[in-house]
């Protein structure tokens, strides 16, 4: 439309540009935080990770067409629960989305806070000299407990901060974390095996205190662990299976979803498929740079031992101690490349700034899902309240933080087995993807008229509805996940039924979901109003 | 007992007009009010491309319609999303270039057009329902509007007003906002819009049991957060940074008199609900864009807000 035909009036801004969506999806799909840490307990697969990465990152796209789509036929704040409710209806939106937005998100907060303790806390304390400060947070419950407070503790101060200075804190962090990515690959690039463990050797010596023949001793526990996953290769069946697993880093470029909506020129189809997408697409190929210069230095199968030697003792598998008491961080195993103190700590620190970027992702959702529902009145009005001086949402904090602290502290001593239930984090958050993503598939169908005016009526394949055919796509991935996830054949994820906990777990989630909607329904209607109504579209003629 | 429904910033789409004029039916409300900026934002030109051929760019999309049937079609689903179908011609629209002034002229002409267009609409579907609509046009409409809303049977222009409703309740109701970046049709400074305020509140014979529906939220309410905008009017840091944009005169005289509702609009993405002392203030928020209605049933009891829950009709 020519800005001839446009005349002046409140809220015609320009769209945002495609580097604004780009940074958020990329924090959002964090390779750092989220992807060395899952690519660390992915040490018992025997498909390659490379294989895995990408063709995990190519099913993936499909998501970014559906939730592109999404966003620009209805970009409003709430996401998959405005979606959902509109096109599913308001039960199957409510309870899906506060499950898979709310509270399955307290069980994140003990994951954020062990990504904290072993990417910020412990390399930054190994470096500054705190030895046994950093080993009592890297190896005692106790310590990891106090990380996830920490977590807490942070994340709530950024949301009290505001999300205008979160945004700031987040583009320092994008700028810092990627001149700290660089320097280690870098440093892995041109370092050698040799140099490698000659550093190993003497700076964790110096850093942890370990002993001599470290790097053998590494060796000898990680093959004890059953480490045998390949960097690249394995047949397609093999790779399929180690999929499941990735998804815990990458499936989440549309996590900023819920606030793409708030901007205007979010009705961008392409603008906002290139800002995801091109997150996506970095970030897979990121990871094949990190982890072919972690081959190149560090070695593969020294890489994937460590992190069997490391998870194989803290899930209980084993009484041995790992060798090297502390999470074998790439960054910082990069940084004993050199015996420069100062290049240590700066390389540790601009990685940190990956973590800080991202942290307060975990509540940001969260809470407007909580306003979201209290705004339909299927949660009190208090909930959506807001300190009058601070403008901190203090109830909805509340009620992210008190069950946050619960779960962690059940997961951090590991009570009811709870450590085993990390993979649910993912498991619930897909089921509500699939949620949306049918809702993605029926759209055109459903609501015609509101597709047929909306921006992506022009695509089409084969006649069909692009977001369709990207719906019936994603949405397949996803019972794939699903079937895996859930029935286990192979024994790999430990989340589905044979592990009563999780499902319990996951079952009591929804059910309280399912109670709070219906339990508040016939409340209103108690008092005259019928929530039913509220979703539902009123006629036109 | 009585049930409010409030609608606001419809942004000219036919599709919300007509849902707003059944909102009542559907939701068994008592009386309609609707909010500010009635009218819409861009035309967007059918360029006849000869014969029964027309070229029609929509949210950067190009269609060419080549039946009547598909141009009928086309007009409404133009006019679904807020916006004005102008026919003309590849000639019109050069010169049209080089003439700011013609084209606000046209501007103007469709604005009005349709406005008449929906006046006749309220008073045929209101006809013998006896329901009235209240309307304060708001800062993106044109003076010319109000002289054809006052002319509808069913429609009652209420800026500047204390207006009764059939529940008791007092009203008063304005369209005008603080100032904006965008230098639109209905804006002033906050010592104006006080004085503005005033003249109404102290009509008031029962201030705690008045609405204000007043087109801009106050000033820091959570119902006035808006991103951030640069010199270029683009959102800073990719729209995260939100900053109140309400008004600061109209928070002071909520604060003031406490009324018992608060009905706002103006800040599409400030959906929600806030207290300020004994008074409830909503926003329902804007999707026009998207043919869908959103807004606001409320139940006022005997002095007080018995319930009330936001809409997406």
């Amino acid at each position: 439309m020519s800005n001839l035909f446009v005349r002046k009036a409140t809220g015609l801004v320009r769209s945002w540009s495609v580097m604004d969506a780009f940074i958020y999806a990329l924090f959002s799909i964090n390779l750092i935080t989220l992807g060395l840490y899952s690519f660390s307990q992915m040490y018992y697969f025997e498909g390659g990770m490379v294989n895995a990465l990408i063709i995990s990152a190519i099913f993936i796209f499909f998501e970014v067409v559906v939730y592109a789509a999404l966003i620009s036929v209805m970009p409003r704040s709430g996401g998959d629960y405005v979606w959902q409710s509109r096109i599913l209806g308001g039960a199957v939106g409510f309870i899906l989305a506060v499950t898979g937005w709310w509270f399955i998100l307290w069980l994140w907060v003990p994951l954020y806070g062990d990504m904290f303790r072993h990417i910020v806390l412990v390399p930054l304390l190994g470096v500054l000299g705190a030895k046994e400060t950093a080993l009592w947070f890297a190896g005692t419950q106790n310590g990891a407990f106090t990380a996830s407070l920490i977590t807490l503790g942070i994340v709530s101060l950024f949301i009290v901060l505001g999300m205008k200075t979160y945004a700031r804190i987040q583009k320092f962090s994008f700028y810092g974390g990627m001149l700290g990515l660089l320097i280690v690959i870098v440093l892995l690039l041109t370092g050698s095996p040799e140099a490698f463990k000659a550093g190993l050797e003497s700076n964790a010596a110096s850093m942890f205190g370990t002993g001599a023949g470290l790097y053998d001793q590494t060796v000898s526990l990680g093959t004890e662990a059953g480490a045998i996953t390949p960097f690249a290769g394995g047949s397609l069946a093999l790779v399929f299976l180690v999929i499941p697993y990735m998804v815990f880093f990458n499936l989440w470029p549309n996590w900023g979803a819920t606030l793409y909506g708030e901007v205007r020129g979010a009705t961008d189809f392409k603008r906002n498929m290139a800002g995801m997408g091109s997150a996506l697409g970095i970030t897979t190929l990121l990871g094949i740079v990190l982890l072919y210069a972690i081959r190149n230095t560090i070695g593969w199968d020294f890489y994937v031992q460590a992190g069997a030697a490391w998870w194989n003792y803290a899930w209980g598998f084993t009484d041995v101690t790992p060798a090297l008491p502390v999470w074998p961080y790439p960054a910082l195993l990069a940084s004993f490349l050199t015996t420069n103190k100062l290049v240590q700590f700066l390389v540790v620190a601009l990685m940190s700034l990956w973590w800080f970027g991202w942290c307060a992702t975990v509540f940001l959702s969260s809470t407007r899902v909580i306003f979201a529902a209290a705004f339909d009145r299927l949660l009190p009005e208090s909930v959506a309240k807001l300190d009058e001086r601070t403008g901190t949402p203090v109830n909805a904090l509340l009620l992210m933080v008190v069950p946050s602290v619960v779960v962690a502290y059940l997961f951090n001593y590991n009570l009811l087995n709870f450590q085993t239930l990390t993979l649910c984090s993912t498991l619930v958050i897909a089921v509500t993807f699939l949620g949306t993503t049918i809702s993605a598939i029926v759209l055109p169908y459903t609501k015609p008229d509101l597709y047929r005016s909306s921006p992506i009526a022009k695509y089409n394949v084969l006649g069909i509805p692009l977001i369709t055919v990207a719906g019936v796509i994603f949405g397949g991935f996803l019972v794939y996940l699903l079937y895996q996830w859930i029935f286990d054949p192979n024994l790999l994820y430990g989340i589905g039924i044979s592990n009563t906990n999780s499902i319990l777990y996951m079952l009591g989630n929804y059910v309280l979901a399912a109670v709070i909607y219906f339990g508040f329904k016939a409340y209103r209607k108690s008092k005259g109003i019928d929530l039913g109504k509220v979703q539902a579209e009123i006629p036109v003629e | 007992m009585t049930t409010i429904f409030f609608a606001t910033d419809i942004h000219g789409s036919d599709i919300c007009w007509s849902k707003f004029l059944n909102a009542g039916k559907f939701y068994n409300a008592d009386q309609l009010i609707l909010g500010g900026d009635m009218t819409g934002k861009a035309v967007v030109p059918f360029i006849h491309q000869g014969g029964s051929n027309y070229r029609i760019t929509l949210l950067e999309q190009v269609f060419d319609v080549s039946t009547e049937d598909e141009l009928t079609d086309m007009k409404k689903r133009v006019r679904s999303r807020g916006y004005y179908p102008y026919m003309t011609t590849p000639d019109e629209i050069a010169e049209l270039e080089k003439d700011p002034q013609r084209v606000s002229e046209i501007f103007l002409a469709e604005v009005l057009k349709v406005v008449q267009q929906w006046m006749e609409l309220a008073d045929k579907k209101l006809e013998g329902t006896g329901m009235t609509v209240y309307c304060c046009p708001g800062n993106d409409d044109m003076d010319e509007v109000d002289e054809i809303v006052r002319s509808s049977r069913s429609v009652v222009l209420a800026e500047g007003q204390v207006t009764s409703l059939k529940s008791g309740h007092e009203m008063i109701a304005s369209g005008w906002s603080n100032r904006t970046p965008w230098d639109t049709h209905r804006e002033e400074d906050e010592d104006q819009l006080k004085v503005r305020y005033d003249a109404m509140t102290s009509q008031l014979k029962d201030p705690h049991n008045a609405i204000f529906n007043i087109h801009v939220p106050p000033y820091k309410s959570n119902l006035d957060e808006a991103p951030e905008l640069d010199e270029n009017l683009r959102p800073k840091m990719a729209g995260q940074s939100m900053k109140p944009v309400g008004s600061t005169a109209l928070r002071r005289s909520i604060e003031e008199v406490q009324p018992l509702l608060g009905l706002h609009g103006h800040i599409h993405e400030g959906r929600g609900v806030s207290r300020i002392g004994k008074t409830l203030c909503i926003n329902p928020g804007s999707m026009y864009e998207q043919g869908t209605l959103l807004g606001a049933l409320v139940r006022l009891g005997k002095r007080k807000v018995e319930d009330y829950v936001l809409t997406t009709g």
